[in-house]
Order: C-alpha cells, then sequence, then structure tokens
C-alpha cells in the first residue's frame, strides 16, 4: 500500500573515511542549518501568509492532469486545480462539502436525476482567461479518453449515455452534460445520486482550457485555477509551486493559501524525510512529511522532543478480513461467524505496529462518516484476542468439512506479518489456513476480476473517496462490484442489501440517506461476510514552522489546502 | 587492419548482446503476470474500460510483436492510440511511460546526469583509494599497517549499503552537521553545491567498493613484486619506489581495469540504494520506483539502456587491455 497522501492507493491492503580531510575542511561550515531556539509551537492560528512550504514525499512525481489523478480534494491537486465543489475542514474535525468553482453544491431535479450547478462571477484560469461552464464540460469528458486514464472514475458509470463515450479528441462531445450558457452546467444521470455534490469534487470535475489541453505535457503542464501554480518542475526531484494573480480569495471558502509558494521534494526516502523533521534545522522547520511515519521513527518520536509535532489521525480506512462468500462451505452464514470469531483482532494489531496502528472496528461505516451509528455487533461480548472455543462449536454445528482455506494476500511484509497473525487466530479453532502470497497486479486481478475460485480469505483496507456512508458501503458490498473490477471482495450477494444500496444512493436528503445506510451497515453485518480488524490511523510529522497542519476525521491525511507557516 | 576488424567484431557482438538483453527483458514481463493496464484503468474499474486501456498502451499484442514495435520504435519512433488523439514518441524512443506521461529516452536523459555524478565520483575515489592501499600493503605486508588495511577491507565489502548510507547521514549529516542529507544539485547551476551534495554518496560508495580493490590490488602486488622481472629491475638498482610504480604497478593495473570498468558500468545503470536513501533521482530509483508501479515500458527501457552501458564499458575494457598490453593487440595469448 502506498503510504503518501499525494499518490495513494486506498484500495486493498490489502497494503568515513578517505575523505577525512575533506570533511575537517566542511566542519566549520552548517550543512544542515540548525534551529537557534527550541520548538516553535505549531498551535492553530488565523491564517499567516507568506514563505515557502516545503512537502517531502516518497512519490517520484506528482501528475496534475485531472482526468487522470486519483488525488483526494484536499492534498496536492487541490491547491492548483478549483473544481465544482471542494472538502472544507474545520478545527473539530468535520468534513463538509462547499461550493468552489460552483455557487452551491448543486440543485437536484425531482427525481435526483438531473443536478445543475452555475459557475461564480469572475472566475479566470492563470492566464486572465474567463472559466465557462464549457471549460468544465470539457474537463469531464477528456476523462473519458483512453490515453488520459488511470484517474477516479465514479462519474463514468453514473453519467447516461456515457458506456460507449472515448473523449472529446475526435470531435465527439457527451450528450448528458450540458451548458446552455456560460454559467451554467447541467448533468443528466442514469439514475438518482444523491451523493453527486461530492461527485463533483473530484478531480475530473476541474476547469481545462480546451485551446491549452495537450494530453501529453497537461500532466506536468496544468493551467491553474486554484491558488497556486506549477512554476517548475525538475522530473523526479522537485516541483515549485507559486501564487496564481488571477485566484481570488474571496471566491474560495476551502483555501488558505498561506505559503508564497510550495516546493514538493520528491523522491524521498521516508526514513531519512521523518529524521529531517525530527532534527527540524533550518528549512526542514518549513516542510511536512506527506508518507506515514516509519515504525521505527514513530517509536523515536514519541516522548521526545518532536512528539508535539507529530500529528496523528483518528481511526480511518477500515481493515478487514473478507470471506469469499461464493467459496464452498463459506455461504454458510455460520461458518463465517465461527471465523469471525476465531480471529485474535488484537494479534492483528500488534501485528500492524501496535496500539498507534488504529482502533479495533466495530461498524461497517468508518468514524466521521454521517449515517454511521454503533449497533450490537458479534464481538461486544468478545475479547480482542477472539473467542476460538464458540467458534469451534459453531463450526461443528455447521458441519464444516475441516478443507483447507486459500488466504490470498499481496506479498509485501506487512500484509504477510497481518496474514500470518490472522492464521494463527483461526488454527486455535482447528481451521487449516494456507496464506498464499500474490504479486501486487496478480492479487488485484484474483480478487477483483473473474469468478473468484482463487481464494476462500483475503486481507482488505478501504477507506471511501469521498464522506458518504455510500463510499463505505457500495463498493465493498454491491452485489454489482463483484468481479470486474469492482472491490467487493467478499463476492457478497444479498437482495436486501442492494435494494437498500439502491434507495440510500438515489435519496437526496442526507439526513435520511443515513438513516438507510445505516440499516444496509446492521444488514450486512449479520451475515458476516467480512470481520472487521481495525481503523487504521496514519501518523504525521510537520517542521515546527508549520501551522494549520490539521487532520479532519474524514480522510485520515492532512488538509494541505489550509497548512500555512509561521511569520 | 587487425584493429579494424577487432573493432567490428566486438561491435557485431554488442549489438547481438543488446537484442538478446531486450528480448529476454520482454519475455520475462510476458511470463510475469504484470498488467499495467490494470493500474492505468482508473477506480472502479471496469472490464471495457480495462480492454480499452490495454488497446490503447498496444498491450493487446503478443509479446513478439510488442518487441518488435520496441525495436522499430528504437530507430523509427512510435505512436500510440488509434483513431482518437495519439501519443508520439520520438525516436529513439525506448518506450513510453503512460503513467508519467513521459518516452523512456526522455526520462533516461533526464536520470542519467545524476547517476553519472554519483558513479563517476564514487569510482575515481574508490579507485584511487583501493589501489593506494593495496599497494600500501603489499609494499609493507605482514605489519600491523596491512592487517589494518585488510581488515578495513572485509568490513567494507561485508557491510551493507543501506545501512552506511543511513549511518553516514545520522552521523554527518544529523549529528555533526558537516553535509547536506539528501538532495542534487545540477553541475551546470553550482559545481560547488553539486560537490558538496555528493560528498556523502561518494565516500559510502567508495567505502564499499574500495576494499575489492584492496585486496586485489594487494594480491596482484605480492605476486609481482615476487616476479623475475622485477627482481632483475631492482638487481638493475632502480629505486624501490620506481619498481612499485613503473614496472610492478603497470601489470597489476591490468586486472584492477577490468573489474573497474564493469563496476562501473553497473554504477552508471543505477545506484539503486545509494540514490534511494539520498533521495537523488537517479537511474537506480527511477528503476525501483518502475518496479513498484509496473511501469514496465521504464523497467525495459532502462534495463535494456543499463544492458548497453555494461555491454559498452565491456568493450572499453577490452580496447584499454590493448593499449596497456601490446600482447592482446597482437592477438597472442598472454602468459
Amino acid at each position: 500500500m502506498s503510504t503518501t497522501a499525494t499518490s495513494r492507493r486506498r484500495r486493498l491492503a490489502a497494503v568515513v573515511a578517505p575523505v577525512a580531510a575533506a570533511a575537517l575542511l566542511l566542519t566549520g561550515c552548517n550543512a544542515n542549518e540548525r534551529a537557534n531556539d527550541a520548538a516553535a509551537s505549531a498551535s492553530p492560528t488565523a491564517v499567516e501568509r507568506g514563505g515557502t512550504l516545503r512537502i517531502l514525499t516518497s512519490a517520484t512525481s506528482v501528475n496534475w492532469d485531472p482526468a487522470m489523478s486519483q488525488s483526494l480534494a484536499i492534498t496536492s491537486l487541490g491547491l492548483v486545480e478549483r473544481r465544482l465543489t471542494a472538502w472544507k475542514t474545520d478545527a473539530e474535525g468535520n468534513t463538509t462539502v462547499v461550493p468552489d468553482l460552483a455557487t452551491d453544491t448543486g440543485t437536484p431535479s425531482e427525481d435526483g436525476k438531473t443536478w445543475t450547478f452555475t459557475l461564480k462571477d469572475g472566475l479566470a484560469f492563470e492566464d486572465g482567461t474567463p472559466i465557462t461552464s464549457a471549460d468544465v464540460k470539457y474537463s469531464v469528458e477528456r476523462s473519458f479518453a483512453p490515453e488520459l486514464s488511470g484517474g477516479l472514475s465514479y462519474h463514468k458509470s453514473l453519467l447516461e449515455g456515457a458506456e460507449d463515450y472515448t473523449g472529446p479528441y475526435q470531435g465527439q462531445e457527451l450528450d448528458s452534460i450540458e451548458t446552455p450558457d456560460d454559467k451554467t452546467i447541467v448533468f443528466h444521470l442514469n439514475s438518482a445520486y444523491g451523493d453527486w455534490p461530492w461527485i463533483v469534487s473530484m478531480p475530473a470535475f476541474s476547469a481545462v482550457p480546451q485551446g491549452k489541453d495537450d494530453p501529453a505535457t497537461y500532466s506536468t503542464q496544468p493551467v491553474a485555477t486554484g491558488p497556486y501554480r506549477v512554476a517548475e518542475t525538475v522530473e523526479g526531484t522537485s516541483i515549485t509551486l507559486e501564487r496564481n494573480p488571477e485566484w481570488d480569495a474571496d471566491t474560495d471558502e476551502a483555501r488558505a493559501a498561506g505559503p508564497d509558494s510550495i516546493v514538493f521534494e520528491l523522491g524521498q526516502d521516508a526514513t531519512v524525510a521523518a529524521q529531517r523533521l525530527i532534527a527540524d534545522s533550518g528549512e526542514d522547520q518549513n516542510a511536512f512529511g506527506a508518507n506515514f511515519v516509519p515504525a521505527a521513527q514513530l517509536a523515536q518520536v514519541q516522548g521526545g522532543p518532536a512528539a508535539d509535532r507529530l500529528v496523528t489521525s483518528g481511526p480511518g480506512a477500515l481493515a478487514y478480513l473478507a470471506i469469499n462468500t461464493q467459496a464452498a462451505g463459506l455461504d454458510d452464514v455460520d461458518v463465517r461467524k465461527a471465523i469471525s470469531l476465531a480471529v485474535d483482532r488484537n494479534a492483528y494489531r500488534v501485528a500492524s505496529g501496535g496500539e498507534i496502528a488504529g482502533d479495533f472496528a466495530s461498524t461497517l461505516i468508518t468514524p466521521g462518516i454521517p449515517g454511521r451509528e454503533e449497533y450490537e455487533t458479534l464481538f461486544d461480548d468478545v475479547e480482542p484476542s477472539g473467542d476460538p472455543e464458540q467458534a469451534q462449536q459453531l463450526l461443528a454445528g455447521a458441519g464444516w468439512d475441516g478443507r483447507e482455506l486459500r488466504f490470498v494476500v499481496k506479498d509485501d511484509e506487512a500484509s504477510l506479518a497481518q496474514a500470518q497473525a490472522i492464521q494463527q487466530g483461526l488454527q486455535r479453532a482447528g481451521l487449516k489456513v494456507a496464506i498464499e502470497p500474490q504479486a501486487d497486479e496478480v492479487y488485484t486481478q484474483t480478487v477483483t476480476q473473474g469468478d473468484g475460485s482463487g481464494y476462500d480469505l483475503t486481507l482488505g483496507s478501504w477507506q471511501p473517496d469521498f464522506p458518504s456512508a455510500n463510499g463505505n458501503i457500495q463498493p465493498l458490498f454491491a452485489s454489482s462490484q463483484i468481479g470486474g473490477g469492482g472491490y467487493n471482495l467478499a463476492r457478497y450477494s444479498n437482495p436486501e442489501v442492494d435494494d437498500l444500496i439502491a434507495q440510500a444512493t438515489a435519496e437526496t436528503d442526507p439526513e435520511k440517506a443515513g438513516t438507510i445506510w445505516s440499516q444496509a451497515d446492521r444488514t450486512i453485518a449479520a451475515d458476516a461476510p467480512v470481520v472487521p480488524l481495525i481503523y487504521t490511523k496514519n501518523s504525521f510529522l510537520h517542521g515546527s514552522k508549520v501551522v494549520n497542519f490539521r487532520i479532519p476525521d474524514f480522510p485520515a491525511y492532512p488538509n494541505y489546502l489550509q497548512t500555512s507557516l509561521e511569520q | 587492419m587487425r584493429v579494424a576488424r577487432f573493432l567490428g567484431t566486438r561491435l557485431a557482438s554488442v549489438v547481438f548482446v543488446l537484442l538478446v538483453v531486450s528480448l529476454l527483458t520482454y519475455a520475462v514481463f510476458v511470463v510475469l503476470p504484470a498488467d499495467p493496464a490494470q493500474l492505468a484503468c482508473g477506480k472502479p474499474c471496469t472490464p471495457e474500460r480495462l480492454e480499452t486501456a490495454r488497446a490503447f498502451m498496444q498491450l493487446d499484442k503478443s509479446w513478439v510483436e510488442q518487441w518488435w514495435d520496441f525495436l522499430h520504435g528504437v530507430f523509427a519512433g512510435r505512436t500510440f492510440g488509434g483513431s482518437g488523439a495519439t501519443i508520439t514518441c520520438p525516436a529513439p524512443c525506448l518506450g513510453y511511460s503512460f503513467r508519467l506521461n513521459t518516452p523512456v529516452t526522455e526520462l533516461i536523459l533526464n536520470r542519467f546526469p545524476v547517476t553519472a555524478s554519483i558513479a563517476i565520483g564514487a569510482a575515481v575515489l574508490w579507485l584511487l583509494a583501493g589501489v593506494a592501499g593495496g599497494v600500501v600493503a603489499a609494499v609493507r605486508r605482514g605489519t600491523a599497517l596491512d592487517r589494518s588495511l585488510m581488515v578495513g577491507a572485509i568490513t567494507g565489502v561485508s557491510a551493507p549499503s543501506y545501512l552506511v548510507g543511513l549511518l553516514g547521514i545520522l552521523l554527518f549529516g544529523f549529528t555533526l552537521d558537516m553535509v547536506p542529507v539528501s538532495g542534487y544539485v545540477p553541475l551546470r547551476e553550482s559545481p560547488v553545491d553539486w560537490a558538496w551534495h555528493l560528498v556523502l554518496p561518494w565516500v559510502v560508495l567508495a567505502l564499499l567498493n574500495a576494499a575489492i580493490y584492496t585486496r586485489l590490488t594487494r594480491a596482484q602486488m605480492l605476486d609481482a613484486l615476487g616476479s623475475e622481472y622485477v627482481r632483475t629491475a631492482r638487481a638493475k638498482g632502480i629505486t624501490e619506489g620506481r619498481v612499485v610504480t613503473r614496472h610492478a604497478l603497470r601489470n597489476v593495473m591490468i586486472p584492477v581495469v577490468t573489474i573497474f570498468a564493469l563496476d562501473l558500468g553497473a554504477l552508471l545503470g543505477g545506484a539503486v540504494i545509494t540514490e534511494k536513501v539520498f533521495s537523488m533521482a537517479g537511474l537506480g530509483a527511477l528503476l525501483i520506483d518502475a518496479v513498484g508501479n509496473t511501469d514496465v515500458p521504464v523497467l525495459v527501457g532502462v534495463t535494456v539502456f543499463t544492458a548497453a552501458i555494461v555491454v559498452v564499458a565491456n568493450l572499453l575494457v577490452d580496447v584499454v587491455y590493448t593499449l596497456l598490453d601490446p600482447r592482446v593487440r597482437q592477438g597472442r595469448v598472454a602468459r
């Protein structure tokens, strides 16, 4: 699993001596300038303007092409490209969808299938050209082009008549997006979709001027609409952003735009970057790490002087064990419950890095998502280490044949350690488990494509791409998401659940939708297609002059748009 | 005439080796069930979009066809995509990275100066230090100096570069605060900053590699110092310093040069771990990144480029041999 916020892949975790003389010569000067004072406080303050913010990341590139990006609305791309809507996070940790290029978060038609947005006045690209609804339409259209692949694609199956659309480069338009005038844009959907305001916060819903679109270079030379523009890119080494003079702060409630410039230091070794942030010298005081802090540095920081510069998220992604409900014998809910009870969730957490790795999970809707309601689960009266005896009884009652379970995981060290913890837990109840490590994409194909005959158990980790219970439930448990690239790893199919998902998806009143999602959550949990393990936590480090570096309840990543520097 | 034929044969074998390497590389990636289209498909990914991505990236062809397209592209350039917008990769095209939206040739040209800066500086350092250490150890055979040099050499050979790199960063970067811990400054921007940022990687690599040269030089030197022509030279009254440098060392350098050229060639293909630890965007870092992201075009392009460097390094060794040792040029078998 990638550990950067700038290029996350949140899907499946399942995740000296010969020159002593020269050295002596250099001792006189300070290579890494030291701070004179102790670590300055980084308490939340009002926006301070100025300075150069440095972002240390192990990623070797940032793809600025909105059609090719899976970037969260509050990280890298959000600094340069505005979308129809944006995410606003507050000091209490709430994340809300707010208007960005649009004047509001969209107006649905009676039937919820048509959404209309109006653009704000006075918006312009970095070259001063006014932004029109045609530029937004074009941006969405080009996300369908095969040469611009890899981006978030939720809208592609929602827009009407988009099945065979292959982008605007052959002169074809997507008729389900209408632009009656320069300010208005209308989307026609296949079916009612209450979370459409969140969908239009995704990168594809930026504005791209057709006249300046070269698909081969847009990923490094985008036309900025946000507070910053890309000033310089040194391939593999750094990207420098500078202020975009055409951006108007009065039209933007999601971005603080504190620093005068932002430098991405690319290809940084996560360990070295963490050491630099701990040392907090010179320019590094103005830096933060986009990668999770590695386990060793996490231990080093805790209790040390850098402890107050370590920011750990609340419970984020749901890490779970998926049970293939279509595999022989596993279609019996009692067998699945037995597996759930036999799992040693404590051992799993220890294998994942201990307490700081996350809290034990209960519901399938993750914390911080509207609609989440705690309910009585299978695990309420069970120790985190599980209850192998009760599991054994259930297995005997279900007439389990004792066959060996194929446990397919990614072949990285972290996944293997986690899989072994699960395997040992299950063995206590007499279950036979064989771990099968597979290379990344092979693994992805095994579990997301085909008929799923290649596995009985697998590990998954899921944080929704937008803060709606829809993003928690639909991708993992709708029967339409089995195989064909979908993430229903348990291959779980329940018409009742599908019906609830359809109802909640179509509901445009968020509160009513929340109630239905919660009901779906309970219904699924009763069938035990997955074993919720932990809600993972992410830790990040920042320099002493970095302020407003905060992680909201959702997503478990820092908000780059609000981060600024003490002046 | 002889020289021309010698060079002609060697060049033909260079081309042959590169063809085989590129063929094998393609074959390997077909045997491996890697599917770059899966990553290019987006999220969520439908089977139809997966097929479209595969066709656009020309991954729907057989691997032999793909190999042929690759070879063709090296000389004539390539065009990806069909009827709609296309992506062109001008010759010499070593492939196109759809992930980075850049021709592989351009990526290699961007990254090579970084790797070359690390490799050449480190190589010069370790050659000087290694050979000097070896000569001193041989001349002072059996003394405490000899033994400590050999212990140092064993330590250097055995130490993992990742560990030495990180320890170097911790000690000289953070604790002693003498050198920058990461980053690369291009030579044309500031030669001083360029060298200053490279000191630590040079020393780390030199430390690890000099050991082999110390041991090799020492052994060869001892052999040479015991030989008849050295005895003759001494008998003629030539000073010991001159005997060592002019007579013995010249013979010692033949195997040293062989190993040096191969080591340097391999290092020019990317000092993978060193680049990673010191956060320098060289070929090695590019390769590691490509492995992590299943960027097959980059893997193939960089592999072929690296192979070319190693093969050319070999060729140069052969040429240098002929300069150092006339017997090779004349086709006689060495002793």
